[in-house]
């Protein structure tokens, strides 16, 4: 077991530095695509390259944080009558999930989808579009991803059947402890709340001394 | 048992998916094995042909093709970096302390701050959370019914998801086949009769309970002038004048201009007057405006200046509903930069934010895409239409059982879940039965609203209980006691304003009208006079009644948007058809 589990850290380090990596994409579509729309409408040129560039992009960041994403237990889900059970059922929920959703269809989509790519590597395959992008890079997202994906699927799994024997603690403890809307309240109290308390405070105060 | 199950494969596989998805595994993964179960079964059974699966990774690369979701990460990032430059406090600390001296006057400035911040970015939980950390103690401070001021702050926060740019109608846009434009432009009238709803119903609260809404004593106006006096009626003539001349610039333009494109342009010109007055003034320090006029000018240009790069440049065709998404992603940035409220570890977060949900709501995308694959090989979309069309009333009846539908889901789905499982199976019987798309979308978006707002599971109320008082507290300001909010009071305030939404909903249906059309109705009204002028000269020609056809033919077939293979081949007489046909298409496409 105690293997198992350094495999499992080890596939657990490797997708979070994917997706801390794959992170700074998100800023890059958005600064490209916003570049893109400028030059169109000001010199009235576009480029298909720089077109594609944006849903290639966009494509790596989903495809590719699929891993780290499930690492987080971000995949939401519908937990209306499993949030009843107990910590334990809930576990073994998430490990017939693994073994009979997850992995399954993980190996299903490589399965198919790698023809494809390696034909599209051999052909050398193009955008249809003039001066569109070579096609097999994007292509191969999909396999690579579904490899992160099923990589994390088998890490998840360690991990809860360690959880079962009382190895390790609740592995579906969010990583990271806070949700996004958490930092945002913590954020807006500690800068927002207070700065305005106190001038309101101070407001009060000198025109009650007007009075 | 082989028997029924071929002969009932599309209603057990519709039954076994709601097993699969309450088994309470991840949704995404959930759907996706329920389609390669009964895929398998099919091929096994000989029902469905074997190459079956070949088709599943071209769908999948022609998601990852999908122009239009890429305003999902672009919007969600917007609104993730907005949250955090300081307007939508800014907004409410001004905005409530202008109305707040009137009955009710912080209900009426959560709304309208509510429904600004929902046309800049379409994100719930960052509407929610400033209001319920800002407004709210002012509003318990000042003694506020704790269930209004509740239920209007979740109400108003809500509002982002009808008033575009809102993520819903861009994946209700996506999944119906029509254009992100044609869907924003339909939902802005419904947007702005909701939020006059809102106000309407604290308008009428401020009359019969009094007590709820009070004022707030003159002093609470921290902007005022140097005598003490409030200043606004140098607001209210500096408001006269730009809104005339935005008239006045309105009326200059020629009758032909379309009426959307009038509007945002004439608002800019008033926007833009307002502001380089108040900029003179405050740089040449004329002393001609009050702090309050100033205040309020300078506090409303960044939300309407955002409004107008993303959805004035989307309105008028200048940009894509992506590009809009895009440009307004970096205008935001430069907004926060320039107020430096953003460093790295901010940035970081938005962009993980953002990163992760795009992966869970296109995971949710690709798994239905699996589910509808299979599901379409077993003629399920022909055995829901069978089911939703032969409903008694028609039209009515499809819309009024469809709308219960999705208001009770809503108790366990989100929006995401209703649009990518729902709308699939409802949208081509809409469309058999003649209802205009984007109508049926905006319709179906107010009634996810709902979805936000409904104890125990809605978001809105969720994200309100999370930063709402827990425990009694000490107002620095009064030091008064001030009572915590309890949950029981956040989810009955809730109550009436979900009744609003459904209002809303029945106000839609019983006037289509409030849904402009503009991007679907030119071609129809086109064909409509053409078939007017030919049916009065109709004796001498007949063959140009022959003509009208293929017009007519064309005119409905007119495509939104290049939709994912699916969508195409959704309105198609026999499903087994044009599941074969999609798949040839499919080949085509094939690398």
């Amino acid at each position: 077991m105690s293997t198992l589990l350094k495999f499992s850290a080890l596939i657990d380090r490797l997708n979070r530095r994917i997706g801390h990596s794959v992170r700074w994409l998100v800023l890059v579509a958005v600064l490209v695509s916003a570049l893109n729309a400028a030059v169109r409408k000001a010199f009235n040129v576009s480029s298909n390259g720089f077109l594609e560039i944006q849903w290639y992009l966009f494509a790596a960041v989903f495809l590719l944080a699929s891993g780290y994403t499930l690492l987080n237990q971000e995949h939401v889900k519908i937990d209306v009558i499993a949030g009843r059970f107990s910590k334990r059922t809930q576990i073994w929920i998430d490990i017939v999930g693994i073994c009979v959703f997850l992995l399954p269809f993980v190996v299903v989509v490589i399965e198919l989808s790698m023809p494809l790519v390696i034909k599209a590597y051999t052909s050398n395959e193009m955008s249809s579009n003039a001066g569109g992008l070579i096609r097999w890079p994007v292509f191969a997202l999909l396999p690579l991803g579904f490899v992160f994906l099923g990589l994390q699927g088998l890490s998840e799994l360690i991990k809860r059947l360690a959880f079962l024997k009382g190895l390790v603690p609740d592995p579906t403890q969010k990583v990271q402890g806070k949700t996004a809307e958490e930092e945002l309240a913590e954020f807006l109290l500690q800068k927002e709340v207070v700065a305005r308390d106190a001038a309101l405070l101070s407001g009060s105060k000198t025109a009650g001394a007007k009075k | 048992m082989i028997a029924f199950l071929t002969a009932n494969m599309a209603p057990v596989m519709f039954g076994s998916l709601i097993v699969f998805l309450l088994f309470g595994y991840s949704v995404a993964f959930s759907l996706a094995a329920c389609g390669l179960f009964f895929g398998f079964i099919g091929i096994e059974f000989g029902m469905l042909p074997a190459s079956l699966m070949q088709a599943l990774p071209l769908r999948m690369f022609g998601i990852m093709q999908n122009d239009t979701l890429l305003a999902i990460p672009f919007f969600t990032f917007m609104g993730l970096i907005l949250e955090r430059s300081g307007m939508a406090e800014d907004l409410l600390d001004t905005i409530g302390q202008l109305f707040g001296p009137i009955r009710g006057g912080l209900a009426y400035a959560v709304i309208l701050v509510g429904a600004m911040l929902a046309a800049t970015t379409g994100v719930v939980a960052a509407s929610v959370i400033s209001m319920g950390l800002i407004s709210l103690p002012i509003m318990l401070r000042y003694g506020y019914d704790r269930r209004l001021a509740s239920g209007v702050i979740a109400a108003s926060g809500t509002l982002a998801q009808i008033i575009p740019p809102s993520l819903v109608l861009i994946i209700m846009a996506d999944q119906l086949g029509k254009s992100v434009g044609d869907m924003y432009k339909g939902a802005f009238v419904p947007g702005f009769v909701l939020t006059a709803l809102y106000v309407g119903y604290i308008l009428l609260v401020s009359f019969i309970r009094p007590t709820w809404v009070p004022a707030l004593p003159a002093e609470a106006r921290s902007i005022r002038e140097d005598d003490g006096t409030p200043g606004l009626r140098s607001l209210g003539l500096l408001t006269v004048a730009s809104v005339a001349l935005a008239v006045l610039f309105a009326k200059s333009r020629p009758d032909t201009t379309p009426t959307d494109e009038l509007i945002v342009v004439s608002m800019c010109v008033g926007v833009g007057a307002a502001f380089m007055l108040a900029g003179i003034n405050k740089t040449l320090k004329i002393g001609l405006l009050s702090r309050m006029a100033e205040r309020v000018t300078f506090v409303l240009i960044p939300p309407l200046a955002l409004i107008f790069l993303v959805l004035g440049t989307i309105f008028l065709g200048i940009a894509t509903p992506t590009e809009g998404g895009a440009m307004g992603a970096v205008g935001a940035l430069a907004m926060a930069l320039g107020r430096r409220r953003i460093d790295l570890k901010l940035m970081r977060q938005a962009m993980e934010t953002t990163m992760k949900l795009s992966c869970f709501v296109l995971f949710i995308l690709i798994g239905s895409t699996v589910f509808s694959l299979s599901f379409q090989g077993v003629d399920g979309p022909k055995w829901v239409e069978h089911l939703l069309t032969s409903l008694p009333g028609g039209q009515l009846g499809f819309l009024i059982v469809v709308n219960l539908l999705i208001f009770f889901l809503a108790f366990f789905l989100d929006f995401f879940e209703l649009s990518f499982i729902v709308i699939p199976l409802i949208g081509p019987v809409a469309d058999k039965l003649g209802i205009d798309l984007v109508w049926f979308g905006v319709l179906l978006a107010v009634n996810m609203q709902t979805s936000f707002m409904h104890p125990p599971f809605g978001f809105a109320l969720f994200y309100l209980r999370s930063v709402a008082p827990t425990n009694d507290y000490t107002d620095k300001i009064t030091n008064k006691p001030v009572a915590k909010v309890t949950t029981g009071q956040i989810y009955y305030g809730a109550i009436p304003f979900v009744l609003i939404q459904i209002i809303m909903v029945g106000l839609i249906i019983a006037f289509p009208g409030l849904v402009s059309r503009g991007g679907d109705s030119g071609p129809k009204v086109d064909v409509d006079k053409a078939f007017e002028q030919l049916q009065e000269k109709s004796k001498e020609d007949k063959d140009e009644a022959a003509l009208l056809k293929p017009a007519e033919d064309a005119a409905s077939a007119a495509p939104g948007t290049s939709a994912p293979a699916d969508a195409g081949d959704n309105g198609k007489e026999d499903p087994m058809k044009g599941f074969v046909e999609s798949l040839e298409r499919d080949k085509d496409k094939k690398p």
